[in-house]
């Protein structure tokens, strides 16, 4: 007889299952895929940022052989995009941004699309722009969308306690206006999509790079007035996501016009400049904050106002004061809280959703306070943090029920290994705006939801699994995947119930066709919600194999287990039959019966009020980061040299992808500080491409070390909480507290490119 | 993209001078420029695109007398790399390490660097510091230019076009010169310049000699910075004679506001940096 | 259109004859023309290195390269280092140290850090990093592909 030993794949390095494939070259996304006889699918843009369209002539165009369709917003029915539905797929009567889309062409090859979107002849009548979201509210500003007539997109206010009775008993208050830019997600995969529809049946196939490929079949059918049930989407590998294909955008419907009035395969790819102005960005903000503290350390009040730039659409930018006012309310204890939020319409770009949504602003600001306000009383600046951290336990004022919490494990241990409280007086000594290079340590804190977010009538995930005659093990799944390496942790929480290989697994997870529905990646939630989701589906597979088990060897299930690919006994770990005779016998029985189940699991979290109060997440994530730099005050370079990152991550599942995701999010982070920038001169981008935005490249990245707190959460699959957002989200405030810990110049602007900071040492200095 | 007549790639570099005669081809070298602006309708292309990469004269490098013959097609990773050119010339190894990327550095040639004439260009810089003159063929003969000079607008060069770039003569440094380069950015590389900066002279006991100072990036072409060197000239270097050049250099570059800094910025830059510079000369 | 020229060229060890529009580029040509839809299109300036091939031997980005320029060299891609047993190594490298996720820069990071690795087969992370600085990647922060590269240049630390 055979014994299996005991093993677990919880906490390993297990490498990424697409990536030999990837490596290779072999791996097809978008861009690689060609259906017989497709057109070439084209946009024209405007070039202006607020204007009437006078006329439209497509004459020439139509008439260049090679041609297949030419569409203006007459061609369509105007239906509108978005979070506010203010977003028509093509427009015809007016334009509000330099992305706005003024027609389309399907064409035989890109050189004929181009040369016909260069024959369309447009006529505008200019009309006065607004640029700045603090002029979008004064009376007589120009109105963006004659439904708000006061630019106002959306608004969220929140409240807690009496901020006015918090004040009264703070012995020191701070306040500063902090300004946050604008930066995009630039994917290096460009976006794209393929339609293919046929008329007749009315089927339409749609190659996409959504993220949410359920909630896009439900808006395309709504948008295009058409049969959800004839839509399916299949999603090719995704050369990254970050929140940018969250919502759909007027390229997409576009695209499937095309192809309605063609009747041929069209295919819209981006170029990379194209990428830059017509993708999302990050959410541009105001943020007014005014805080307090008593002088033994405890937080008294909190008052905040925000004001975000829209863009001239609407799309899930708006929300992010629903993420920020957590982390204004709940990253720390604050017993009274006014928050008022506001977003406006200008003629700039609109705004999406984008890793963090929000917390990298919130954050950036709130602890630039705690450590103003912790030097202010005098208090170290751990100890401070500290003394107001949330624990396990607590119930916030927003109703954010933090069954786990490792908040003061993260500031302790990031603390510890980066020797901060020593560093950041040595170098507060010697800080100084002037006189060549000087060193600082920064920390900053965060709180994100790790188990989901409830902002959906169902925040759920399903799960089909079946087992074949091999005992190989395919997983459906309704979450995609964007590079994150959710189809090895799911196959992983599989193969740990099933006691199989990683290499017996299957993950099919990009076709609405056969996969179970899903809410979509977003709010860190795919290892959280679909992970329950797998789990239970293969605990289930797993009750019905036991349960055949002990029918065929006359041992109760409950005495038997899966371990290695075989049906074993718990107690001994002798191998009862491998796994695979067992189904084999199952399927070709008198009996027979396939081993396929299904789980759908929804998390116990709740829909917030209209006060935004309620427990929106299943579980919460928590980190803390420390950063090291140096500033040349000769030049304002700031070089990031170490970041010291402790995460509650609940428990960490695959070693190697939780450290890709962390290290990438610090690095992501590290651009939003330091040099990532998108240049708006009146409304237009003066930097569309790599040469002038820049992203970090290898040999900036600074040394990082990592430290994982595992609090084990119990809702969580094996304990776990989602991170992918966790660490982008604290490095541009730890790095603002390294300046000012370096030269005593606190910069409330992002982001720090040399300039700024050289222009910002300079005023300091003077004053 | 524009259409051509004609494709060229001639083997000998009077098919080369030939087919320039008539003034109307485009001349592709590494390409690295070239294919980035005809695509973006920067550069409109001539008729005649012409492919010199297999004239064997504008390849290699030699030393010739006091002065280091380098070939116009040279990459950037030769200049980087190649141990005899990097000895004689480590101001342009230094310049080359800075430039672009691997790839690009593979591809790109001195020559197109050159004739590129890009205010950023990061060879234009130390070759300006180092006296360098390039040689130009047509049909009808050669002539060799000094470099100072040479570049007459952004893109725009003294170059005729007929004539075709073959080489690019830099006098050896003498003995006990010191020679520095500095390119300001937050990347080793892969950066287009706000602002570089290099600067040569002979350390005598009576002083400096022979001193060069050149910037990038602050004016419509790369610049010579002639009263900053006529500061400078002959001078032992000093505290006050510091700052003096470097309120000289900010004060006779030209800058402008773009994308990548503002003219105030530069200023700032090309004081702080040629500061540094001469501090550490100084200290040498 | 221009005239059409007729170039040879090998690629990933095979002839090839075809004929090009002059103005084409490499990557277009790769892509479009022959099929090999490895090498990636990021940004179409040489700024992001997802384009990245070797010519004669040195690392190119295919989409600054004019195709006409192919003309007697020898040209490999991504398909053909995923054939090249020798380099089996380094892509293993980059599977083990999670150098991949969304995948869309690892055939250019693949075909640059081979390049690197080839002229230096010693490298150490810093000569890595410089080797692999015209290679973005939104997803990893780099140190996993560093590590990879290290991995097979023996100087992990």
């Amino acid at each position: 007889m055979t014994v299996i030993e005991k093993d677990s794949l919880i906490g390993k390095r297990l490498t990424k299952m697409d990536a030999p494939e990837k490596t290779a070259g072999k791996t097809r996304y978008i861009h690689d895929i060609n259906l017989p006889g497709q057109l070439v699918g084209m946009i024209l843009r405007t070039d202006r940022v607020h204007a009437i369209i006078k006329s439209i002539d497509t004459s020439a165009a139509r008439a260049l052989p090679g041609v297949h369709a030419v569409l203006t917003a007459k061609d369509l029915p105007q239906k509108g995009l978005g979070v506010n539905k203010d977003n028509p797929p093509l427009k015809g009567e007016r334009v509000r941004c330099e992305r706005d889309e003024i027609a389309a062409v399907a064409a035989e090859s890109e050189e004929i699309a181009a040369q016909a979107l260069r024959l369309i002849k447009v006529e505008y009548e200019d009309l006065a722009p607004l640029f700045d979201p603090e002029a979008a509210l004064r009376p007589g500003a120009p109105v963006i969308h004659e439904s708000k007539p006061d630019n106002v997109a959306m608004a969220f206010d929140y409240s807690h306690g009496d901020v006015v009775a918090g004040e009264a008993e703070s012995d020191v208050v701070v306040e500063d206006t902090f300004t946050l830019h604008r930066v995009t997600h630039c994917c290096m995969g460009v976006s794209g999509i393929i339609a293919d529809f046929e008329a007749t049946s009315g089927n339409l196939t749609l190659y996409s790079n959504t993220q949410v490929p359920f909630l896009h079949k439900r808006e395309f059918a709504e948008v295009l007035g058409m049969d959800p049930g004839r839509i399916r989407i299949i999603q090719p590998p995704i050369g990254g996501g970050f929140g940018s294909k969250l919502d759909i955008y007027p390229f997409e419907p576009i695209c499937v016009y095309l192809a309605q009035a063609t009747r041929r395969p069209v295919k819209l790819v981006f170029t990379r400049a194209e990428e830059f102005l017509a993708s999302p960005t990050r959410q541009p903000a105001i943020v007014r904050l005014r805080s307090g503290a008593k002088k033994d350390g405890t937080l008294t009040f909190r008052t905040v106002d925000i004001l975000l730039d829209n863009g001239g659409y609407t799309s899930w930018g708006a929300t992010i004061p629903f993420v920020m006012m957590q982390t204004f309310s709940s990253l720390y204890r604050v017993p009274h809280c006014l928050y008022h939020t506001k977003a406006v319409y200008t003629n700039n770009p609109y705004a999406g959703s984008f890793r963090g949504y929000g917390n990298l602003q919130a954050t950036f600001a709130i602890e630039a306070h705690m450590d103003k306000m912790a030097d202010a009383i005098g208090m170290d600046a751990l100890d401070f943090r500290m003394k107001n951290a949330q624990v396990a336990g607590e119930v916030t004022p927003q109703g954010m029920d933090f069954k786990t919490c490792g908040l003061q494990d993260c500031l302790t241990l990031a603390a510890r290994d980066s020797d901060f409280a020593a560093k950041r007086s040595a170098y507060a000594a010697r800080k100084g705006a002037v006189g060549g290079v000087k060193r600082g340590i920064g920390m900053a804190s965060m709180l994100h939801v790790g188990g989901g977010a409830k902002i959906y009538p169902s925040d759920g995930c399903g799960t089909n699994i079946k087992l074949d005659d091999f005992g190989h093990v395919t997983i459906m799944t309704g979450a995609s995947e964007i590079g994150q390496g959710s189809e090895t942790v799911l196959a992983q929480l599989v193969c740990e119930e099933l006691g199989v290989p990683m290499s017996a697994v299957t993950v099919v997870n990009n076709d609405t066709d056969i996969t179970p529905w899903d809410v979509g990646v977003h709010a860190s939630r795919t290892t959280f919600i679909a992970g329950n989701s797998a789990v239970g589906a293969a605990r289930k597979a797993k009750a019905k194999i036991l349960a055949a088990a002990a029918g065929l060897s006359n041992l109760p299930a409950e005495q038997l287990d899966l371990r290695g690919g075989h049906v074993i006994r718990a107690e001994d770990g002798e191998s009862v039959m491998p796994l695979a005779k067992l189904l084999r016998s199952l399927h070709f029985s008198d009996k027979a019966e396939l081993v396929t189940t299904s789980h759908y699991y929804e998390p116990p979290s709740v829909h917030q009020d209209k006060g935004f109060k309620g427990n929106v997440s299943a579980a919460y994530a928590w980190a803390t980061q420390v950063v090291e730099i140096e500033v040349d005050t000769d030049t304002g370079i700031v070089t990031l040299l170490k970041v010291w990152a402790a995460h509650d991550v609940g428990r960490v599942l695959n070693r190697l992808g939780i450290e890709g995701q962390i290290e990438g999010g610090i690095v992501m982070g590290q651009g939003y500080a330091l040099t990532e920038d998108m240049i708006m001169v009146e409304g237009h981008l003066k930097n569309a491409g790599f040469t002038d935005y820049k992203l970090i490249t290898a040999p900036e990245i600074p040394e990082m070390s990592i430290e994982f707190i595992e609090t084990m959460d119990g809702e969580g699959p094996q304990g776990a909480k989602g991170v992918g957002e966790a660490p982008a989200i604290c490095m541009a405030a730890a790095i603002g507290n390294a300046i000012e810990n370096a030269t005593g110049v606190r910069l409330t602007s992002l982001p720090f490119t040399p300039e700024r900071v050289y222009r910002g040492l300079k005023q300091g200095a003077a004053s | 993209m524009t259409a051509i007549e004609r494709y060229l790639a001639p083997a000998s570099l009077d098919d080369a001078l030939a087919a320039l005669a008539g003034g109307n081809a485009t001349i592709l070298a590494g390409g690295t420029d070239l294919m980035v602006q005809s695509h973006g309708g920067k550069t409109r292309l001539r008729p005649v695109l012409l492919n010199i990469r297999r004239l064997p004269e504008l390849a290699g490098h030699s030393i010739e007398g006091e002065s280091v013959r380098i070939g116009a097609l040279t990459t950037i990773n030769q200049l980087r790399e190649d141990a005899t050119l990097a000895k004689a010339l480590p101001l342009l190894a230094e310049a080359a390490d800075r430039f672009a990327s691997d790839q690009v550095r593979n591809m790109a040639t001195i020559g197109g660097n050159v004739c590129n004439a890009s205010p950023a260009g990061d060879t234009l810089v130390p070759l300006l510091v180092l006296d360098a003159e390039v040689e130009l063929a047509s049909a009808s003969g050669r002539r060799r230019l000094p470099i100072n000079g040479f570049f007459t607008g952004p893109g725009r060069t003294l170059r005729q076009p007929e004539e075709l770039l073959t080489a690019i003569y830099v006098p050896m440094p003498r003995l006990r010169t010191v020679s520095r380069f500095v390119k300001f950015g937050t990347r080793p590389a892969l950066d287009i310049s706000a602002v570089s900066l290099g600067f040569k002279a002979e350390l005598t006991p009576a002083g400096l000699a022979n001193v060069r100072v050149a910037f990038g990036a602050v004016g419509p072409t790369p610049m010579r910075g002639p009263g900053t060197e006529a500061l400078l000239e002959g001078q032992r270097l000093t505290p006050a004679l510091i700052a003096k050049a470097a309120e000289t250099a900010m004060a006779e570059i030209t800058p402008i506001d773009d994308v990548r800094a503002t003219a105030w910025y530069r200023r700032e830059l090309v004081h702080n940096l040629l500061r540094k510079v001469l501090n550490d000369v100084a200290d040498h | 259109m221009s005239p059409t020229i007729e170039i040879t060229f090998t690629l990933n060890g095979m002839p090839k004859r075809i004929s090009v529009d002059p103005t084409l580029s490499t990557l277009v040509m790769l892509r479009e023309i022959l099929g090999l839809t490895g090498t990636k299109y990021g940004c179409g300036e040489g700024e992001c290195g997802a384009c990245t091939i070797l010519v004669d031997g040195k690392s190119a980005n295919a989409c600054l390269m004019f195709a006409a320029d192919c003309d007697g060299r020898a040209i490999v891609t991504i398909e053909g280092v995923a054939i090249d047993r020798s380099a089996d190594g380094l892509r293993q490298a980059f599977v083990d140290h999670g150098g991949v996720q969304c995948g869309f820069c690892t055939p250019g990071m693949v075909v640059q850090a081979k390049h690197t690795l080839d002229k230096q087969p010693h490298a150490d992370r810093a000569t890595i990093k410089r080797g692999l600085e015209g290679n973005i990647c939104r997803c990893t922060g780099y140190k996993k592909i560093v590590d990879a590269v290290a991995a097979v240049s023996g100087t992990n630390s």
